[in-house]
């Protein structure tokens, strides 16, 4: 059985999709038989940050509405085999989603034996990120440090306990907490919410805290996932919340304000 | 356009009813004139319902044609009859009467005088009367126990609202909107274990988290209805 986990937020430009590309790369640099899938249906943008975007023949809508079939439409990613992107419609809109076509979607790719499937949500609370949910086994709840993005994703737990199949059925998905854009010097400014004070509201088990990182836009432009960026803070925490999802132990890492040696003292860094 | 001339509504008027206790002619003119000598100017030419359902099966031996004789010799205008026997309906239209429609409320004579005003709501039968939560109420969730209380086992989010007929109890911040006693329950209570609600309301009188002492904010407290007055106090 494939486990489904969709990526989901509520409010916009919070790193969903970054954490989808960089999630689902981790999974498969690790040996899993991974999908990405991009539930933003008319705001197609997985392909940019996967780097596949000119190898986009068929796409989500075609094979929902019959027009290619699964294998036809996934994208095999250029850095592992184990990747497979299936894109966004760009020219139509998240009407063009239906549930029994988003089930056999999902089906199509349990049976040929994908071990993690990830949905990347849209924005909002609306057709496409309701779809994106319905079918998950688990949930990554993406927050960034600020009030209404807190607010959302608090909203998005809510529907995630009563609008999925599993909800339906009595039984919990496996909810996740990961912060993004952390940024430990404006917290201890007091510009931004701390970490405990996100936890303290939203009571949801915390998997992992990426910092605010330059390398995450240098990353996007360039097609490139960030967590294949070894050198940087974002890609390591990003690497550490995978594991972390496949059930290994590891420290929570980039919470403190990094000391600045004499030598960055000197010459900035 | 043209000219209306006439509409037929149906429409409820204030009527007297004569309601009839026997069904022998000659007692009911006796005390009818003497109703009528008492309140003359009361009841001078105005209309009247006469109310068999007292006579019962006596009603077949009422004289109609007498009984509507009398009636206007008195100076009242006999209206129509109302709760006949069935058997007597067909004796009283050839009579002249019109037969209206039985009401609704029983007889005046017949309803039990008003002794004791039941005060508590009567709950229909298997009404949920306790409802229980042991995860968080988030943002956008509404909880809702129109005839009982609520327990919250965690906390409760901004934006979330909670409405319960009765009492409300959250073991864990109360962060969202809380409405206590919708049904107009004055005597239902809210408690909590933070009080950082965004509004707190029992039966309807409601208070912004704004307004009240920042001291009580973030305390364990109870909020009850003194009067008109809603009071919080810590616990």
């Amino acid at each position: 059985m494939s486990r489904i986990v969709v990526v989901t937020s509520g409010k916009g430009g919070v790193g969903k999709t970054t954490t989808s590309a960089a999630f689902a790369t981790g999974l498969a640099l690790k040996g899993y038989k991974t999908a990405v899938i991009d539930f933003d249906v008319g705001l197609r943008n997985l392909d940019l940050i996967m780097g596949c975007e000119r190898r986009v023949v068929y796409d989500f809508i075609n094979v929902i509405s019959g027009e290619a079939n699964i294998k036809q439409a996934l994208i095999k990613d250029k850095r592992s085999d184990n990747l497979f992107i299936l894109p966004a419609s760009q020219t139509r809109d998240k009407d063009a989603l239906t549930q029994d076509g988003v089930e056999k979607v999902l089906k199509d790719l349990t049976d040929d034996g994908f071990d993690f499937i990830v949905c990347d949500s849209p924005a909002g609370i609306e057709r496409g990120a309701a779809l994106a949910m319905y079918f998950a086994d688990d949930a990554i709840i993406v927050t960034n440090p600020e009030v209404s993005s807190v607010r959302d994703s608090d909203r998005i737990l809510g529907l995630l306990q009563s609008r999925t199949r599993k909800a339906e059925r009595g039984e919990n998905i496996h909810e996740h907490l990961l912060i993004t854009r952390y940024s430990p010097a404006r917290v201890a400014s007091g510009d931004m919410l701390a970490m405990e004070d996100i936890l303290e509201i939203l009571a949801v088990p915390l998997i992992g805290v990426i910092p605010e990182s330059v390398s995450v836009l240098q990353a996007s432009n360039s097609g490139v996932p960030v967590i294949l960026d070894k050198e940087s803070t974002a890609g390591q925490a990003y690497d550490d919340f995978v594991r972390r999802f496949l059930g290994e132990t590891v420290p929570h890492r980039f919470l403190e304000v990094e000391k600045k040696g004499l030598f960055k003292r000197l010459f900035g860094g | 356009m043209k000219e209306q001339i006439i509409d037929l509504k149906g429409e409820m008027s204030l009527l007297t009813v004569l309601v009839l206790h026997s069904g022998n002619m000659h007692s009911i003119s006796t005390a009818l004139e003497t109703k009528c000598q008492q309140a003359s100017q009361f009841l001078e030419r105005s209309p009247i319902i006469i109310d068999c359902q007292l006579l019962g099966e006596t009603g077949l031996e009422l004289d109609f044609v007498e009984l509507k004789l009398q009636v206007s010799k008195l100076g009242l205008v006999p209206v129509g009859l109302r709760n006949l026997w069935e058997e007597a309906e067909a004796k009283a239209l050839a009579a002249g009467w019109a037969l209206l429609r039985p009401s609704k409320q029983q007889p005046t004579a017949n309803i039990p005088p008003v002794t004791e005003v039941n005060l508590t709501p009567e709950y229909p039968e298997a009404v949920q009367r306790l409802l229980v939560l042991d995860r968080p109420v988030r943002s956008g969730q509404q909880v809702y126990c129109p005839y009982g209380d609520i327990v919250v086992l965690q906390h409760t989010s901004a934006g979330s609202e909670l409405l319960a007929g009765g009492s409300v109890h959250v073991y864990g911040a109360l962060r969202g909107r809380v409405l206590a006693g919708i049904q107009g329950d004055i005597q239902a209570r809210i408690f909590c274990e933070r009080l950082e609600a965004e509004l707190i309301a029992i039966a309807g009188r409601y208070r912004l988290l704004d307004e009240i002492e920042s001291n009580l904010k973030g305390q364990s407290v109870m909020i009850y209805l003194d009067q008109e007055k809603l009071k919080i106090v810590p616990i």
